[in-house]
């Protein structure tokens, strides 16, 4: 086995997250770097790296609007934007362990007030252009929907399991400064919620955001020495699934499984911890029933038993699971993957005031976008 | 009553042009490779059994079942007259014809319901420029 250094997150930024901003995304991006710099305690010539899961805005602009004056680092991760900003750990690990850079910042943000929205992305897709949407088989609250149907048929599937989801990460929120959507709501609200694609309303579906978040990935040693807590990068890992996103939602031999998999139990083994040492988790939300898919692929419960799982109210405040801790992309907001990763690094601290899981020692992120995925194990510094 | 989607392909590749002409005809055609006769769905610019094999169309049965569905109230299509909710997006599968799924809409089912399971038959509806692999209930044992 390879030893790597040690590694901990040290600084995390956001911007505001909004329905729509005016500010582009290359000003977002860099507000959040900033943001990021500024609360790690280094200054950003320490920083002398970038790892991003998009090609734009383009590193020489970030490091620009940063003021890093050393980009010695400099790479985009090439797995599907939802797992991207978890798998860029894994190039900042490689870049600190070679000494190719010493202090990485990594960045991502979204613009879903843009033309086309999130489902822009799946109409780039010839074949889904060429086969799929003359029939209307196009978005992706359909895709999952088509997922839910299947599990519903296999396994059994009640509108209150996904609504527990939905009525404790809006309590989640109602916790958490930012939140695009800060007001509770209740069961009954869920259920009469309309549908999207049935069995998903759309209390079932991810926000949908414009801004940015970002974090700064340093050695343990070094970020012992600056003056907040560090959330140690206990083990990360990633992995993909053997089928294309073009095929994933219609063509999948294996229709229900979405998750980490084997990934999420090496990152388990790196930290030498299992499922029932992890204190909180935030699990990819695109949607209530990618939760459910990735629980079960985690080994948290068995495949068929996720939505009895999570139903019960458990995975709110004050519940045995805790989970989206800041309202997830259903309710906080939809920066793919990394607003997961800031929330785990604020809990780990201790710094969520309302919101603060108790004994917050051990947190677990998993994320995905289409057969790519990238789980996470953050510590406090034991 | 449901509505159907008129949403014309782009054929921003030609590899799906022999599926679409079928179609017209009332007939389904998938790609498969001429080696060894697996079914390629989809069709990507390469083949993923025998890499120096080359693509041939094969016409397979026009009837099989619901492997998912999903009722529709909102489309994301982008062209905001094509979408027409509701209407009941599914993924059949052919019979005798494995690892195959046909995306489509299920149509005429409003008696007796969509389900997964459900035996169904080709039904092609014209749109404006193409036609529409519909399925319908398939009444026959």
């Amino acid at each position: 086995m390879p030893t790597h250094s040690k590694l901990a997150i040290v600084g995390v930024g956001e911007t505001e997250f909004k329905r729509a901003h005016t500010l582009g995304l290359d000003a977002l991006v860099i507000q959040a770097a900033r943001r990021a710099v500024a609360d790690s305690g280094l200054t950003a010539r320490q920083i002398d790296g970038i790892v991003s899961p998009d090609t734009y805005p383009p590193h020489d602009e970030i490091a620009l609007g940063v003021g890093m004056q050393r980009r010695a680092f400099s790479a985009t991760t090439p797995l599907i934007p939802g797992a991207g900003p978890v798998a860029a750990i894994i190039q900042a690990q490689l870049a600190i362990d070679a000494g190719l850079a010493t202090a990485v910042l990594v960045t991502y943000g979204t613009q879903n007030s843009n033309p086309g929205g999130p489902y822009a992305y799946h109409a780039a897709d010839p074949l889904k252009a060429d086969l799929e949407m003359p029939v209307g088989y196009y978005g992706q609250p359909l895709y999952f929907a088509a997922v839910a149907q299947r599990y519903k048929h296999e396994y059994g599937l009640e509108s209150e399991q996904l609504g527990s989801l939905a009525v404790a990460q809006r309590q989640w929120a109602s916790r958490t400064p930012g939140a695009q959507k800060p007001a509770p709501i209740t069961m009954q609200e869920y259920v009469q919620a309309p549908f999207i694609a049935e069995p998903l309303r759309n209390l079932d579906c991810c926000l949908l955001t414009d801004g940015a978040a970002a974090f700064i990935v340093t050695s343990l040693q070094r970020a012992r020495d600056l003056p907040r807590k560090p959330a140690v990068v206990a083990g990360v890992a990633a992995g993909s699934n053997p089928w294309t996103l073009t095929e994933m939602f219609t063509q999948s031999p294996r229709f229900l499984d979405i998750g980490p998999g084997e990934a999420g139990q090496r990152a388990l083994q790196q930290a030498g911890v299992s499922l029932q040492d992890v204190d909180f988790a935030q699990i990819y939300d695109c949607f209530t029933m990618s939760i459910i898919l990735q629980l079960e692929s985690l080994g948290f419960c068995k495949p068929g038993e996720g939505a009895s799982f999570v139903a019960g109210g458990r995975t709110g405040p004050g519940g045995d699971l805790p989970l989206n801790t800041h309202g997830g992309h259903l309710s906080h907001a939809y920066i793919p993957g990394i607003t997961h990763v800031v929330e785990a690094v604020r809990q780990i601290r201790g710094e969520r005031g309302v919101a603060q899981v108790e004994r917050a020692e051990v947190g677990l992120v998993s994320t995905f976008g289409g057969p790519d995925h990238a789980t996470l194990i953050l510590t406090s510094d034991r | 009553m449901t509505s159907l989607p008129d949403y014309p392909p782009r054929f921003d590749t030609d590899i799906v042009r022999p599926y679409w002409a079928a179609l017209e005809r009332g007939e389904i055609n998938l790609p498969a490779c001429s080696v060894c006769g697996e079914y390629q769905w989809y069709p990507f610019g390469f083949i993923r059994c025998h890499p120096e094999a080359t693509l041939e169309w094969k016409l397979v049965p026009n009837k099989g079942t619901v492997f998912t569905f999903t009722r529709v109230h909102r489309s994301f299509l982008p062209n905001a007259a094509a979408k027409a909710p509701p209407y009941i997006a599914a993924l059949v599968e052919l019979d005798g014809i494995a690892g195959v799924r046909i995306p489509t809409v299920i149509i005429n089912s409003e008696s007796q319901g969509t389900r997964i399971g459900m035996r169904v038959r080709l039904n092609p509806q014209k749109r404006s420029t193409y036609t529409l692999p519909a399925f319908e209930p398939d009444p026959t044992p």
